[in-house]
């Protein structure tokens, strides 16, 4: 169905100026969208422009501050999924819902199984569930458990529940992201059928390649606005990606290295890096090979689910490689253990900072020695107290972490702060490699552009330094050279300065090079302005 | 805590004049010994988030294979020494088997609680075992009181209760102990061997309960089949009145003692006041849910203080 019929028709769903705060970070401020019935409607943005907010709303999971939502043209005033479900919107959400113990069948009816004198009616579950199935094509036993089903066919059994409710508006939030090439193209088989049938869909997904073969209308998301909403036939991979990027500000970066400089420092001083070769981890990672050189940032970037998580643990000692070879300066392989990681000098800044790196309820003292002390060997077993409060002030002062002193309980510092701890305690241990997964998250500007500058002194005091970030400005305004992994495989490898935001975002979703046709016009390598 | 401990004294104590005297006192706190030393070791425990339910049963098994060296034959000193290692094995296999099978502490020692009480019950043959000769110097020392009035028991619980302190806040043991409570994650990420400190927790909850039941067999003279059957529950009670909380992190051992301590003096207090005994095992109850209670209160008061701004992604 084609969007031109948007103005004709009443929109299956629509909002208007819906706003949601979330403590003092506004989500939506102020989102206006109409989805035209029958269509395929694609929504795309970056981490955080507010996709997911919006489709929670529209699925009744969560309330906006202000603004209306219309289902059909009807004022919909919706406090719960239940209510959404009652006005045939749908959601399937990137994480599965399902019960992993339970039998497809029973999962089909998570709740309001049809019953018989108050007895779960099982025939006519079977009745309602196999021409859904069929329609489906999930050629599954309906008694077999979730849980022994494939990630493609759970996907289906969790579209299968929504359809046996009959929906109008169907909602899929990345559905995609766990699925291989062969399911996604039957996932959009089944959309297209589904799409023809008269139901709404609304597609939210990373992979812009996707998008454009399956989406009537794209709708791009930036900053909780909606920035633009195009039909398929009149825009580009190329405008999407604009509209997604904006622009961002520059002089928040160190300067880079010159590479000439770089690689006669690597000739002169121990040439060593870290080496990795075919590394492959069964379903995550396939064959991967690169070079890291001391002083040199390596920016990883890839989609959720592409493999740079499992590489970074495969580094750390978290993950074991099902093959393939790490070489680290010391002339070792990849560590067995995070133990022994913390002993070869190989650090990580975990990316949930909260959960992995800090002991919230205790002091900056407690905190940065929790390597020295947990994981180093030691001749005496006794607490050097002198020596840990020692090694707090040195960091406080180091990093300049804004605190009362070593005493001040992590727990009550900003994000910034925190992040600053977490690397400290890293660097009581003098370590070679520094793993940094995500390392400004939920970090305000001011604290990420001192980040950004410890990074680069990391790098400058011959360390490796790998780094992942959602936030691909930063992959791109710090480092040397950036490895883009796309399912499981290094993709692509640009030089640092060779690419800009655009450029990478296309990469890291489709998992080559960007066209020299769509190549944006102002590419970054001009001198940028630095803040020092 | 102490507060309500010095409370509760003082309460008795006006009640009961007699209550007062320092023998009475003083016999509060060997009474407290057993449960208190266990508690001890559970603090560990606790600290990492973990419950041992087979120490009860550690105890007795020990406490029946030191026994029966000594019917052997065997010098009841090297007897308690055998006593005190086979209860840290008895924690090895605990902590192996968790650490092996990667199953949750509280759920293996759900197995060996049973599997222990059967082996001890087949050694024991269902009967108490009594040492034959109680002349030695081993069983003399629990006559023996400190300043003719503190009871040796008593004395080794306070040794015992400043040694454990000192390791759980002065030693890297220690603190390893306490950061696997307060992150769990962050710990393993940290690169905390987590695995063996896990572990040696268990061995040293074993050596404890080993020890225990050697000091049990010098007071008592015999080990009954039963007797530590019924200590698990007295045992995490005291752990968490003395304001260890089973979310980890913040072990006290100071609080254990005076948890051992309140249920003592609960117990003993109602005897005193002529009261039925069975009121003692409800106040014990009571008393549990009001520390935890005030516990909860005094943590949202903190992490009110402590929440800052929301974190998003």
């Amino acid at each position: 169905m084609q969007a031109g019929a948007l103005t004709a028709v009443t929109p299956a769903i629509a909002v208007a100026g819906l706003r949601k705060a979330y403590g003092g970070i506004q989500a939506l401020a102020g989102v206006d969208l109409a989805v035209a019935p029958g269509s395929v409607h694609a929504v795309v943005g970056e981490n955080g422009a507010g996709k997911s907010t919006l489709m929670k709303i529209l699925a009744g999971a969560i309330r906006p501050d202000a603004g209306e939502v219309r289902i059909a043209g009807e004022l919909a005033e919706m406090a719960s999924p239940a209510d959404a479900r009652a006005r045939g919107v749908g959601i399937v959400y990137q994480e599965l819902s399902l019960f992993p113990d339970r039998s497809l069948l029973a999962n089909l009816f998570p709740d309001r199984q049809p019953t018989r004198l108050g007895f779960v009616d099982v025939p006519a579950m079977r009745r309602r569930a196999t021409p859904v199935l069929e329609r489906i094509g999930l050629d599954a036993d309906p008694d077999v458990s979730v849980g022994a089903l494939g990630i493609g066919e759970r996907q289906l059994v969790e579209l299968s529940r929504l359809l046996i409710e009959r929906p109008s508006v169907l909602i899929l939030d990345e559905p995609n992201s766990a699925l291989n090439e062969r399911e996604t193209g039957r996932l959009f088989a089944i959309l297209r059928e589904l799409s023809a049938a008269g139901i709404t869909i609304i597609y939210v997904s990373h992979r812009l390649e996707e998008v454009f073969q399956i989406a009537d209308r794209i709708t791009v998301m930036r900053n909780g606005a909606v920035v633009s909403t195009e039909d398929r036939s009149s825009t580009s991979i190329g405008k999407v990606v604009e509209a997604m990027v904006g622009t961002s500000p520059r002089e928040l970066f160190p300067p880079r290295r010159d590479p000439v400089e770089s690689a006669t420092r690597v000739l002169d001083g121990a040439p060593s890096g870290l080496v990795v070769r075919g590394l492959t981890v069964a379903d995550e990672l396939v064959d991967i090979s690169f070079e890291a050189r001391r002083g040199e940032i390596v920016g990883l970037a890839g989609l959720e689910g592409a493999g740079v998580a499992t590489l970074l643990g495969v580094l750390f000692g978290t993950r074991r490689a099902d093959a393939g070879e790490v070489r680290f300066p010391d002339g070792e392989g990849a560590p067995h253990s995070p133990t022994a990681a913390a002993r070869r000098g190989i650090s990580l800044v975990p990316a949930d900072r909260r959960h992995q790196g800090l002991m919230l309820d205790d002091t900056i003292e407690t905190n940065i020695s929790q390597v020295t002390v947990g994981a180093l060997h030691a001749r005496r077993p006794w607490l050097d107290r002198a020596a840990m409060w020692a090694a707090a002030r040195r960091q406080i002062a180091g990093l300049r972490i804004r605190a009362d002193g070593p005493a001040a309980v992590v727990g009550r510092l900003s994000g910034g702060n925190q992040q600053k701890v977490v690397i400290g305690k890293w660097l009581e241990v003098g370590p070679s490699v520094f793993l940094l997964d995500d390392p400004t998250r939920g970090v305000d500007v001011g604290a990420k552009r001192e980040i950004y500058r410890l990074i680069r002194e990391f790098a400058d005091g011959g360390r490796i330094v790998l780094f992942r970030s959602t936030e691909l400005p930063e992959i791109v305004g710090l480092s040397d050279r950036i490895l883009v992994l796309y399912r499981g495989r290094l993709a692509v490898e640009f030089e640092g300065g060779e690419i800009d935001d655009h450029g990478l975002l296309t990469a890291i979703n489709t998992g080559h090079r960007p066209d020299a046709g769509q190549a944006h016009p102002a590419p970054p390598s001009s001198p940028e302005e630095v803040i020092p | 805590m102490l507060v309500a401990l010095v409370a509760l004294i003082v309460v008795v104590g006006l009640l009961r004049p007699n209550f007062l005297q320092p023998t009475t006192l003083f016999q509060q706190l060997s009474g407290a010994a057993f449960i208190g030393v266990l508690a001890l070791g559970m603090v560990f425990v606790v600290s990492i988030r973990d419950i041992d339910l087979s120490v009860g049963w550690i105890f007795n098994f020990s406490a029946v294979i030191a026994a029966k060296a000594m019917v052997l034959g065997v010098d009841p000193w090297i007897a308690a020494g055998i006593g005190i290692a086979f209860g840290a094995f008895l924690g090895l296999i605990n902590g192996v088997l968790a650490v092996w099978l990667r199953i949750p502490v509280i759920i293996i020692t759900l197995g060996t609680f049973s599997a222990f009480r059967g082996l001890s019950l087949v050694v024991n043959e269902s009967r108490a075992v009594v040492p034959p000769d109680k002349t030695g110097s081993f069983f003399a020392l629990f006559d023996v009181k400190l300043f003719g009035l503190i009871p040796s028991v008593a004395v080794a619980f306070v040794v015992l209760a400043v040694i454990l302190h000192l390791v759980l806040h002065r030693t890297r043991f220690g603190y390893r102990v306490q950061a696997m409570g307060s992150n769990p994650d962050a710990a393993r990420l940290g690169g905390i061997p987590v695995d063996r400190t896990r572990i040696l927790v268990l061995v040293l909850m074993g050596a404890i309960a080993g020890l225990t039941g050697a000091m049990f067999l010098g007071f008592r003279e015999a080990i009954d089949p039963v007797t530590g059957g019924d200590y698990l529950l007295p045992v995490v009670a005291a752990v968490i009145i003395g304001g260890t909380p089973l979310s980890g992190g913040r072990g006290t051992i100071v609080g254990a003692v005076v948890g051992a301590l309140i249920i003592q003096v609960i117990t003993t207090g109602i005897l005193f006041l002529g009261v039925d005994v069975k009121w003692s095992t409800f106040v014990t109850g009571a008393v549990i849910i009001l520390a935890v209670a005030v516990d909860q209160l005094v943590r949202r008061q903190r992490e009110r203080r402590t929440r800052d701004t929301v974190d998003l992604g």
